[in-house]
């Protein structure tokens, strides 16, 4: 028997080339689709770990400040803890790289002394002199010098805030040797040098403690924690990798739900690719069984073909999701960056535990999907498979069970989301789910409808339509796959469609100033990176002014997670309109903040519980304080929540500092471009980046593209898939019904008649795919923009359906139906008269 | 050397050595002004060494060291703006001998001079030296200079050690060589001021493990400030200071080759009253008794015959303790031998008492000076 698989799969090769490579490619697509996410999913958290070992090494513990700072003096008193064998205070910040669009530096200054003698830089023979003592010396990896053109030697200009600096290449230091994820862009120089020409005097980011041998970090943590009171947090590698694993939680899980469609999908491309070879086969494993084959025999055979199927597909499948991984990383990253803080990805490494996974779907896939016609294959009596309409019969008799299954798919997706609803974020996802099964289960009954449409008179396009449920089998899986490729291509096309739409609505309503200034660091460090004084005087200056809005932003501890608080002026005229409140009244909310409260986002009021009346618990560098919460606004930039106080209260809750960002209002008719090039020309010595209005928005809506890159990659993947599976169960319908085309041919059908008929099948399963799909993808985009955007990124956005880019969609599906049935329509109309002899009519 | 930063730090200041101030042989000692820090010249230490007994058990005997160094990273310090920016750095190495128990603890620092980790004080500060605690343990270890005594304070809990004592000199300053003048080689260029106190009365506690322990004794100290001490061709030395039980005391140092040959050695000796001789090389020698492996692997001397013909000594220096070596983990794994010996006459009997310091054996312990 072994022997026959392989001869059978030999035959079938040469038989049938273009349907076996088609399963192989389907298969190939559906692991390539479900791996590339995962690559993507795994990268993301991958960089932010390999960044801690990279810089923090063999430290046990990292003392870090609340608000992401620390007064340096807390050395003293983590060196005096028991058990505690070397603290490292380190300076953070990421600092751009002058005239090297989106070059940036993420600059780690050590207190490189102690570094040096304690793992984990250990830098070249004599350095360390030149690194305490040469100006600007800094110790950057070998792979962006590479890539940069640096040697050693060369001046580089950075700025963090306004403020320049030039460092100079002192050395190349494989940091990434420790952690190959770890990020290209550290670059490691001395800790008086980073706070002299960047910082700050007195302040560090980070502490970084090791345990003496025979300590427990966890009891040296419980003791810092004890000695520092709450003025720091203590947390072990695995608790920072944990914590970046929470902020960026609700962007992996989308990601996870993506690839989980991209599985559905993938999953029934390589179930149908299977099911349509084994289908054309039915007759030739009837005979089989008809010369003393054994039911088990057959059953053996039919599986082990189908794993060979997958496996072949698996193979071609793993590059194709790295490829398409690799082609993502960029948006993905850049999304991780600007939104969450975090390291962007660097390098998609494919690891074992993601091989096991492609390798799960395309083989387990394939034999899932061989499962059915191996079990009727090996059916007690072989005759009924040489008949092959039986199956049929049974298929068409099943599509009301089906549809009901469906149905009940449905409700119980809306069951458990609505039990679990508030208490499991991803309940959403069970819902959507519910939809995406339901869908393709509508697909028999839906053809079977197309059926029922009024008789055609002649052979061509709407014949081929209405006949499809004469073959409910293949083609019904085929409109199945498609209904879920469209049902999610259109879901997320409103969704997507709806977010910008009400970020657009958002931005025309709160960015109300003419001009913006800021820096080329800030996006990243934030805090670190402010605006000179002289900077703001000089902006104060400005020709038309009426009046200057600062803000101060840090990373802070609150309401247990972690949030982005600003301070912004509270007695600006008219400043109640630069945010959109969902809750209280404008002006009282105003007063509020200028006594002391804090405002709110719509994503932190949900995820936090917070309302009007209820108090905002902050972790300051002096302990915890609770503001009063005036309001909520609408927020599209935080998902893991925002505040706004008066910059008053900002001061008292964390010291004073510089701004970091002005925004400018100018008089009525002041030309805001004229504006922003004359304040580029007079600050030019500052690095500083100035833009209109109009600029700026054009900048956060590219963002906002960005983050929807990977969605697009996926809409995309869908597409393929299902113009595929159209092609595949065309090509089995042209095969199994070879004697019905013959006799057509025998009765005197032309070739274009036969083109035709198979051209109207495919437009017919394109139709019912769409049909079925936009119904879900109708649910599906309901489900999204008023379940899971809440739910789970905490804003609320209002349903904006691009007509235009669906329509287009929708022309684009029944065209690649129409593509996708080129071939077999062809193929179809060669089939000559002489094939009626060889099937039994 | 290979891999200590200490050793870096010094390779680079010595390439950029213009810019540090060679000792001076017509230097003019102005104390207490000298005790303070030099800080125009690359290096300088501080040593206290002696033996101590405790006051309420006085069978039982320790020994003791404690050094800071001073070592210049930058002639000319970059003018940055930060508690952390600075041109030297300070070391601490101390180590609490139990002569009983044959048990020798080392501790060690090693700093930038930064507000927060250590420094050296103005001459108006009776602060010479101070270095933060080494980690795990609150405090500083500090060297102060009051009414004509110093103060010795160092603790590091998680070895279990700690000094404070208070050592009073009992004999004058001795300049070792004229001027205080010390010659390290035949070329030129290679000295140090090099001044001590060879008898100080000490007392104070000394813990060692959960015993806090009054102790009262004997200490001698070294005060050494230059910028290029040893040669190329020196690798380290054999370093005795001895108090006789006459009251004399001998201060000799020979500076070996790599093949272990003698390089450069000189030698004082004080006599009871306090005035100095320099003994010319032909005057006396050392000759090594025996050898002992430390579990690092090196090979030190151990116990060596000692004379001065002409002054009528014939002495044997034992060590107390043979594994008197400390191990700097921090300095690079640099590693030397510093105990307390005990002297026994040619008659057999008890001569007195001092330090031995053996740098310089193994690989890669050549110290970076």
């Amino acid at each position: 028997m072994r022997r026959y698989l392989v001869r059978a799969v030999g035959k079938e090769l040469r038989a049938a080339r273009a349907l076996f490579l088609l399963a192989v490619a389907g298969v190939a697509l559906g692991v390539g689709s479900v791996l590339s996410i995962q690559l993507l999913n795994r990268s993301a958290l991958g960089a932010f770990a390999g960044s801690v070992r990279a810089v923090s090494g063999e430290a046990d513990l990292s003392v870090l400040g609340w608000a992401g700072f620390l007064d340096e003096r807390l050395l003293d008193e983590v060196l005096a803890v028991p058990g505690v064998a070397a603290a490292i205070p380190l300076w953070r910040a990421e600092a751009a790289v002058d005239g090297r669009a989106d070059a940036s530096l993420e600059l780690v200054g050590a207190d490189l002394l102690q570094a040096a003698v304690r793992a984990p830089w250990r830098l070249p023979e004599g350095e360390l002199g030149e690194a305490l003592t040469r100006r600007g010396w800094v110790a950057v990896t070998p792979a962006l010098a590479a890539e940069l053109g640096w040697r050693v030697g060369d001046r580089i200009p950075v700025s963090l805030g306004s403020r320049r600096a030039t460092l100079v290449v002192g050395a190349l230091v494989d940091l990434q040797r420790i952690a190959p994820l770890a990020s290209r862009r550290l670059a490691v120089m001395d800790l008086a040098q980073a706070q002299a020409l960047l910082g700050e005097r007195g302040r560090i980011h980070q502490l970084d403690v090791r345990a003496a041998e025979g300590v427990a970090p966890e009891a040296l943590r419980a003791r810092l924690e004890a000695r520092l009171g709450g003025r720091a947090r203590v947390l072990t590698p695995e608790q920072r990798t944990a914590e970046a694993e929470g902020l960026l939680a609700a962007f992996r899980l989308n990601l996870t739900a993506l690839s989980l469609v991209s599985l559905l999908v993938g999953g029934f491309l390589v179930y149908a690719s299977v099911r349509a070879s084994l289908a054309r086969r039915r007759e030739e494993l009837g005979v089989l069984r008809a010369v003393g084959a054994t039911r088990a025999q057959v059953l053996r055979l039919v599986l082990a073909e189908a794993a060979l199927l997958g496996v072949a597909g698996t193979a071609a499948g793993i590059p194709l999701g790295w490829l398409a991984a690799r082609a993502n990383v960029a948006a993905v990253s850049g999304t991780i960056r600007s939104l969450y803080l975090l390291e962007g990805i660097e390098a998609v490494t494919v690891g074992p535990g993601l091989v096991l996974l492609a390798v799960a779907t395309g083989v387990a896939g394939a034999v899932a999907g061989a499962l059915g016609p191996a079990l009727d294959a090996s059916r007690e009596d072989p005759r009924a498979l040489l008949a092959s309409i039986t199956l049929e019969e049974r298929v068409r008799a099943r599509s009301g069970r089906t549809l009901a299954a469906g149905l009940a798919a449905l409700a119980a997706g809306a069951a458990a989301h609505l039990a679990l609803r508030g208490r499991w974020p991803p309940s959403a996802f069970v819902l959507a789910l519910g939809v995406l099964v339901a869908v393709p289960l509508a697909a028999p009954a839906a053809i079977r409808l197309l059926g029922r449409a009024g008789r055609p008179q002649r052979l061509g396009v709407a014949y081929g339509a209405r006949t499809l449920g004469a073959r409910l089998g293949s083609s019904a899986v085929a409109a199945g796959a498609l209904a879920v490729a469209v049902a999610m291509l259109a879901g997320v096309t409103v969704m997507v469609g709806s977010f910008r739409g009400s970020v657009e609505r958002w931005l025309d309503a709160t960015l109300r100033a003419d001009v913006f200034v800021t820096t080329p660091s800030w996006r990243r460090a934030r805090s670190d990176a402010t605006l000179a004084p002289e900077v703001v005087a000089r902006l104060r200056q400005a020709p038309g002014l009426v009046a200057v809005d600062l803000l101060r932003q840090v990373q802070v501890q609150a309401a247990g997670r972690r949030i982005s608080l600003s301070g912004i002026d509270g007695a600006l005229p008219g400043g109640e309109r630069r945010f959109a409140l969902l809750a209280g009244d404008p002006a009282a909310v105003m007063a509020a903040l200028r006594r002391g409260a804090a405002l709110v986002s719509e994503p932190l009021a949900r995820k936090a519980g917070l309302a009007p009346g209820s108090r905002l618990a902050v972790r300051g560098p002096e302990g915890e304080i609770a503001l009063p919460v005036a309001g909520v606004y609408r927020d599209y930039g935080t998902e893991g929540g925002a505040a706004l106080v008066d910059l008053s209260t900002f001061a008292r809750l964390f010291g004073p500092g510089a701004p970091s960002n002005a925004a400018l209002y100018l008089a009525p008719g002041a030309d805001a471009e004229a504006t922003v090039l004359r304040l580029r020309a007079a600050l030019r010595d500052h690095a500083l980046q100035i833009r209109s209005n109009r600029t700026l928005r054009a900048e956060v809506l590219a963002l906002f593209e960005q983050t929807f890159a990977v969605t697009r990659l996926l809409q995309v993947m869908g597409l393929v898939i299902a113009a595929a599976g159209v092609t595949l169960s065309l090509l089995v319908l042209a095969r199994e019904r070879r004697g019905e085309l013959a006799l057509y041919r025998a009765l005197g059908a032309t070739r274009p008649q036969l083109f035709t008929v198979f051209l109207g099948r495919g437009l017919g399963i394109g139709v019912v795919g769409l049909a079925l799909g936009a119904a879900g993808g109708a649910a599906l985009a309901l489900v999204l923009v008023e379940v899971v955007n809440p739910a789970f990124f905490g804003w609320s956005i209002a349903l904006h359906p691009p007509w235009a880019a669906l329509a287009g969609q929708a022309l684009a599906i029944l065209a690649a139906a129409a593509a996708a049935s080129l071939y077999p329509a062809l193929t179809a109309s060669r089939t000559p008269a002489a094939e009626l002899s060889r099937d039994a009519l | 050397m290979r891999s200590s930063p200490l050793a870096a730090l010094l390779a680079v200041a010595l390439a950029g050595a213009p810019g540090w101030r060679p000792a001076d042989p017509a230097h003019r000692w102005e104390l207490p002004r000298d005790h303070h820090a030099h800080p125009d010249h690359r290096n300088e230490w501080w040593y206290f060494t002696g033996t101590l007994a405790v006051v309420d058990a006085p069978a039982r005997r320790l020994g003791y060291q404690l050094t800071f160094f001073r070592a210049g990273l930058s002639p000319d310090p970059p003018a940055l703006d930060s508690a952390w920016a600075a041109s030297q750095a300070v070391m601490g190495h101390a180590a609490v001998t139990d002569l009983r128990s044959g048990k020798h603890v080392f501790s060690e620092v090693l700093w930038r001079a930064a507000p927060l980790l250590g420094g050296f004080g103005a001459p108006s500060d009776p602060v010479l030296a101070w270095a933060r605690a080494p980690a795990g343990t609150p405090g500083r270890w500090t060297l102060r200079l009051e009414d004509g005594a110093f103060h010795l304070a160092m603790r590091d809990d998680a070895r279990g050690i700690a000094l404070d004592l208070v050592a009073r000199p009992s004999k004058p300053l001795v300049l070792q060589g004229p001027n205080g003048y010390s010659r390290k080689a035949a070329q030129e260029g290679y000295a140090s001021l090099y001044a001590s106190y060879t008898r100080l009365a000490t007392e104070g506690t000394v813990t060692v493990g959960a015993e806090t322990l009054r102790v009262r004794g004997e200490s001698w100290m070294d005060q050494e400030v230059g910028s290029s001490q040893l040669a190329p061709a020196q690798v380290g030395w054999d370093w005795f200071s001895l108090r006789l039980a006459d009251g004399r005391d001998l201060m000799l140092y020979v500076l070996r080759r790599a093949d272990g040959s003698v390089d450069w050695r000189n030698g004082t000796l004080v006599a009871p009253g306090g005035a100095s001789r320099v003994l010319a090389p032909e005057e006396w020698s050392v000759t090594a008794l025996s050898t002992w492996r430390s579990p690092r692997g090196v090979t030190y001397p151990a116990g060596w015959r000692i004379e001065v013909p002409r002054e009528g000594l014939r002495l044997v220096a034992a060590p107390e303790v043979a594994g008197a070596e400390n191990r700097s983990a921090l300095a690079g794994g640099i590693s030397y031998w510093e105990g307390p010996v005990r002297l026994t006459g040619a008659d057999g009997r008890a001569a007195g008492e001092g330090y031995v310091e053996l740098t310089g054996y193994g690989e890669g312990t050549r110290p970076p000076l």
